[in-house]
């Protein structure tokens, strides 16, 4: 700690540079934290996934409903226990305005609450649904974030064309779900689920199903139950895709390509560039100074000891950066939290995960200490009669 | 015994296949307290000589013995460890970090002691005190003159209580009055702190402030 000062009035020495070199460490580290946040929003969500339940979907696209009719047949398939019929409703309080936007879905709410035992409500909360039309269940951070409770009522509409009626649909709390995070860690805790029946009276005809929720006894044997479904509609004009709910939900993030490859590439290059750029303000700190590292060692500092003070001085680059950064990425993921698209993803975090952040701080020091291993090697390699030579 | 003892001393640079001999088997003996100026015209091996007692650099063949210490057998790190507690080096452009004060330019060298903060300013001001410059304490370097940076250079040097001074055209960057006034200073230092004196010069009037002047020309020693 006793060099501390003597390394700090060095990089104020030329604060230009190591403000900008702070700068660009602390940009890489934002957009590493950020990143890997975002994909462990996305790994949170697939871990939630319950592997006892499938997903049935239109083979072509998620964009085309299923007959309803479907629900029998795959009901019939053995080693089905349970289906839920579902869509996804995309609702919100004005339609198509995804600034104010929480997740929702019309789901059969007897199989449903059957079958998601992750959505906590008690006997007289699932009656309290169960016998309202336009009662829905939300969940705890939605319900905080407008200040609802039960009874409140709202109204949503939808930007889906098959979806929209000719006026709002109005909706009544019927029961705020809990969750627990200990038994279904990564639960939803925006999400709000409503009777599929309203869909259908609400706009006055059959909008077909979106996806099939498929309960199975044994996990071991889905596979096999996802292409007997299958089977079952080969030769329909509506084919069938059945997958683990995990794959579904895999596959549906992964529309817009390898999201991890691309969002890790993304990362990599980033990390790369600033890793030049310190490395560089570390090589020009040092040759600049090689008459003081000779004068130094002619003071009796070891070589070995000037080499940690310019490691320590890359270091303490980069574990600035790393701080501030981890602090604006802290920042980005509250206000991402409230963004439309990528909010209800990234809520369930409840912020930078700390493993996220232990990881960009640890980042951001190994790219101080690398870029500065080059010079500080040079530094204590370099005898004393050729660095005070160089005046 | 002699503070410095230098016995059939050898050094050899290289440069790719050429080979530079600079000292060729010179013996110099400097005793405890002594002044002793070193002239002699440019490549005479005055400098490397300095380096050698100094401890900053190694003879090629010989012995160099400083304060009972054959530095020449010492480790590396050893050898940086001795030069802390034994050899004060003054150099010709005084060598001062410039984002640094006075005070801890001075107590630089004291970082590599075990002393706290305040007792490593305590000596650093005593040190400054000695060299007159105690009221400059918290100037930086480019708020010095040329004089007043060697003398916090000296104060430097000094810091460590260290048996020997070694210093290297001290006055060379200096007009006629500071150089003057550093002359006397190291007179003082030699006479009332009893520090041994090894001073590389070119000037003949600053030779003559030391108690003993010797001429190094191609290697050799003449007295």
């Amino acid at each position: 700690m006793k060099y501390l000062p003597y390394i700090l009035k060095h990089l104020k020495r030329h604060w230009v540079r190591s403000l900008l070199t702070v700068l660009a460490m602390t940009f890489c580290i934002f957009v590493f934290c950020v990143l890997q946040a975002f994909l462990a929003a996305l790994q949170r969500g697939l871990d939630s996934t319950n592997a006892n339940r499938l997903v049935t979907r239109n083979a072509v696209s998620l964009v085309f409903n299923l007959p309803v009719t479907y629900k029998e047949r795959i009901a019939g398939v053995p080693g089905v226990q349970r289906v839920c019929a579902q869509n996804w409703f995309g609702g919100a309080r004005k339609a198509g305005d995804f600034k104010d936007f929480f997740p929702n879905m019309a789901v059969e709410a007897e199989p449903f609450l059957e079958m998601s035992p992750e959505y906590i409500l008690t006997e007289e909360q699932k009656r309290a649904w169960l016998e309202s039309q336009t009662g829905c269940i939300i969940g705890p951070a939605t319900a905080e974030k407008y200040g609802w409770k039960v009874g409140s009522t709202f109204q949503l509409e939808s930007f889906i064309p098959p979806y929209r009626a000719s006026k709002p649909f109005e909706f009544t709390i019927a029961a705020i779900y809990a969750t627990d995070d200990k038994r279904f860690p990564g639960t939803d805790k925006t999400i709000m689920f409503f009777h599929r029946k309203y869909l259908d009276e609400a706009t006055g005809r059959q909008v077909g199903v979106g996806t099939f929720a498929v309960q199975i006894a044994d996990k071991t044997q889905a596979g096999a139950i996802c292409r007997a479904i299958d089977n079952l509609f080969e030769n329909s004009e509506r084919q069938t895709h059945t997958e683990t709910e995990k794959q579904f939900l895999a596959s549906f993030l992964s529309m817009a390509g390898n999201l991890a490859l691309l969002l890790n590439w993304i990362g990599l290059a980033v990390i790369f560039v600033i890793l030049l750029v310190t490395a560089n303000t570390m090589s020009m700190a040092v040759r600049e100074r090689r008459t003081e590292m000779g004068v130094l060692k002619t003071l009796g500092f070891s070589s070995g000891k000037v080499m940690g003070l310019v490691l320590a001085e890359a270091g303490l680059l980069g574990a600035l950066g790393g701080a501030i950064g981890i602090l604006f990425s802290t920042g980005m993921i509250r206000v991402l939290a409230m963004a439309p698209n990528v909010g209800p993803v990234v809520q369930g975090l409840g912020g930078l995960p700390g493993p996220v952040a232990l990881a960009g701080f640890a980042l951001a020091l190994g790219i101080g200490l690398i870029a500065g291993l080059a010079p500080a090697v040079a530094a204590y390699r370099a005898h004393i009669t050729d660095l005070l030579r160089h005046v | 015994m002699a503070m410095v003892e230098v016995r059939g001393v050898r050094k050899v640079y290289r440069r790719d296949a050429l080979a530079i001999t600079v000292l060729d088997g010179l013996d110099l003996d400097v005793q405890e307290g002594e002044f002793l100026a070193l002239m002699g015209p440019s490549g005479s091996g005055k400098t490397t000589l300095l380096n050698l007692i100094a401890g900053i650099d190694r003879p090629t063949a010989g012995s160099v013995q400083v304060a009972g210490t054959n530095v020449a057998a010492l480790s590396e790190g050893a050898l940086a460890r001795w030069r802390s507690h034994n050899v004060g080096f003054i150099f010709q452009f005084y060598n001062l970090i410039p984002v640094l004060t006075a005070e801890e330019n001075v107590a630089l060298p004291l970082l590599l002691e075990r002393l706290s903060r305040k007792e490593r300013n305590e000596r650093a001001m005593t040190a400054l005190k000695i060299v007159g410059l105690a009221d400059r304490a918290k100037h930086s370097p480019r708020q010095l003159s040329g004089g007043q940076e060697q003398r916090v250079a000296i104060a430097r040097a000094i810091v460590g209580d260290p048996k020997v001074l070694v210093a290297d055209e001290p006055t060379g960057d200096l007009d006629a009055k500071s150089a003057e006034e550093i002359l006397t200073l190291m007179d003082t230092l030699n006479r009332d702190f009893r520090k041994t004196i090894v001073m590389v010069t070119h000037d003949p009037r600053a030779a003559q402030r030391a108690r003993r002047q010797l001429h190094l020309d191609k290697g050799i020693l003449q007295a």
